[in-house]
């Protein structure tokens, strides 16, 4: 395998756009190759993401991209994976540099929802889960993550304040994000306050609909160029699977893909944990944020419960989570989240970050889960 | 417990049987036993293929649940309403929804469900304790 890096990130804001898709792909695409220092001929292959393209009445839109782009000869696929998608065409473009099929790849990661109304969007979002064995017997998204933190709550003997103070402290690092959806604190009085999603889940628990989009240019170190930001080592690029429907997992504690997956990574990049400085996880709703720190083996488990309320995953904590705002706050454009954490992680590695930066960060790990963890992706970067 | 050799049964059938023929269908795994109520060719624990045709349990026990305050379009008049991961007599865990069901308060883990079959979409459970009593 060739030494691969990321060469270029960067997202629009997060939130409610009033442009397409196809045109904030574009656009942020285009700052990407820019920023590369790359030949826009010089990507071998765009790896789109985008999950719920049907919603605009525009699939394929991959091509459409490359065409505004100017680069209408250059193949595109579209990975679709769920709220995984783009880490997971982050992913494929790893493996063709990597593997030398390609010598540089644009990742695209675009969702536009926010058009609909909630009704829609929760119906949309369920679609991901088991439809006739899920869905159908009356899940939503935050139902089954409701099911997950029941669950864990039934093991470890939870406090609403433990999930609360997840959510404010990623609400404190959006504020701090000009990339993000909601760029503004929260309270814990704020948080106990709003009003039941689906038990224990509060409103404040869940991620919002966000429309956004992110891209990153990925290039073999013999064949990157001048960029203007300097690149991250991609040191291990994993991937997992899990049974999609919950009743058929062995347990409810935990998400079995985001375990594989991490013992994958570390294994690929010969770290442990405690090497890690900073992390971007897949934080849909609060619980979620807890049982991927236990899953990718920061703490053991039922420990990481109230590692938020003890300030350890704050952004002057001992183990920074989410300094982005996360899904919760930085908000979820499905098809773009996974590579919108990796915009977060390059621009915390190239000093862009401004007041939310994690000082001295040498080494980086983002985790990307498809619905409740039938798809589960793990990047660990590092400087050069 | 009626068993058919073959796993032939499709996903409409599944949903079909507890829609309209008041029955669990499910899978038996003949190499490792477990049991499922999700469609597929192989077991999703051991992949061996030649799942057998059962019929699970109609009653069981809830090892998980949620009251949905926020549901989705099919169920825009229904929530809150309870959706329940429920571990069956005999094996085999299934889910569902308790439509009697609005308050967090008014159910807990281990409490004992029965199989509601219902004209309505999805699969529906009851406290036993109400079915016993109707």
């Amino acid at each position: 395998m060739r030494e691969t890096w990321v060469v270029a990130a960067t997202s629009n804001r997060f939130g409610r756009s009033t442009e397409s898709a196809r045109e904030s792909a574009t656009r942020v695409a285009r700052e990407a190759i820019e920023q590369s220092g790359l030949d826009p001929k010089a990507i071998g292959q765009t790896f789109v993401a985008n999950c719920l393209g049907f919603a605009e009445h525009q699939a394929h839109v991959g091509p459409l991209i490359n065409n505004g782009l100017g680069i209408p000869d250059v193949p595109s696929v579209t990975v679709e994976s769920a709220c995984s998608s783009s880490s997971a065409a982050l992913h494929e473009a790893f493996v063709h540099v990597a593997g030398g099929f390609v010598d540089a790849a644009l990742v695209v990661g675009v969702e536009r929802v926010m058009q609909m109304d909630s009704l829609k969007a929760t119906s949309y979002f369920a679609d991901a889960a088991d439809y006739p064995f899920e869905t159908r017997n009356g899940a939503t998204f935050p139902g089954l993550y409701a099911t997950l933190a029941a669950a864990y709550a039934a093991k470890y003997p939870t406090r609403p304040e433990m999930f609360g103070a997840v959510a404010v402290k990623n609400h404190a690092n959006a504020a701090r994000n000009p990339h993000a959806h909601f760029q503004k604190e929260i309270s814990m009085e704020t948080y106990l306050s709003s009003p039941m999603i689906a038990s224990p889940l509060r409103l404040y628990d869940c991620c919002p609909f966000s429309d956004g989009a992110a891209a990153l240019v990925i290039a073999a170190k013999e064949a990157s160029p001048r960029p203007r930001h300097e690149p991250l080592v991609v040191r291990a690029s994993a991937r997992a699977g899990a049974v999609t429907a919950l009743q058929d997992r062995p347990t409810l504690l935990g998400l079995p893909s985001t375990r594989v997956a991490a013992e994958k990574a570390f294994r690929q990049a010969r770290l442990e944990p405690r090497a890690i400085d900073f992390l971007e996880v897949h934080d849909c709703f609060t619980i979620a944020e807890m049982l991927a720190l236990e899953d990718l083996g920061f703490f053991p488990p039922g420990g990481a419960k109230d590692a938020a309320l003890e300030g350890v995953t704050q952004r002057d904590g001992k183990l920074p989570v989410n300094p982005s705002g996360g899904l919760k706050a930085k908000g979820h454009p499905v098809g773009a989240t996974g590579a919108g954490q990796v915009v977060e992680i390059f621009e915390q590695m190239n000093g862009l970050a401004g007041t939310r930066g994690v000082p001295h960060a040498e080494t980086a790990l983002a985790h990307n889960v498809g619905a409740t963890g039938g798809s589960c992706s793990v990047h660990i970067l590092s400087r050069r | 417990m009626e068993e058919v050799v073959g796993g032939s049964h499709s996903v409409a059938e599944f949903v079909q049987g507890y829609e309209s023929e008041g029955r669990l269908r499910g899978f038996r795994c003949p190499a490792c036993g477990f049991l499922t109520a999700t469609w597929g060719v192989a077991c999703s624990r051991c992949g061996v293929s030649g799942l057998v045709d059962t019929t699970l349990s109609d009653v069981g026990q809830i090892v998980a649940f949620t009251i949905v305050e926020v549901p989705t379009e099919e169920r825009v008049n229904d929530a809150p309403y309870a959706y329940v991961v429920v571990e069956l007599d005999g094996g085999g865990r299934i889910s569902g929804w308790m439509p009697s069901v609005r308050r967090a308060e008014d159910l807990a883990l281990g409490d004992r469900v029965r199989f509601r079959p219902s004209y309505r979409p999805g699969l529906q459970f009851e406290k036993e304790t109400s079915a016993a009593a109707e």
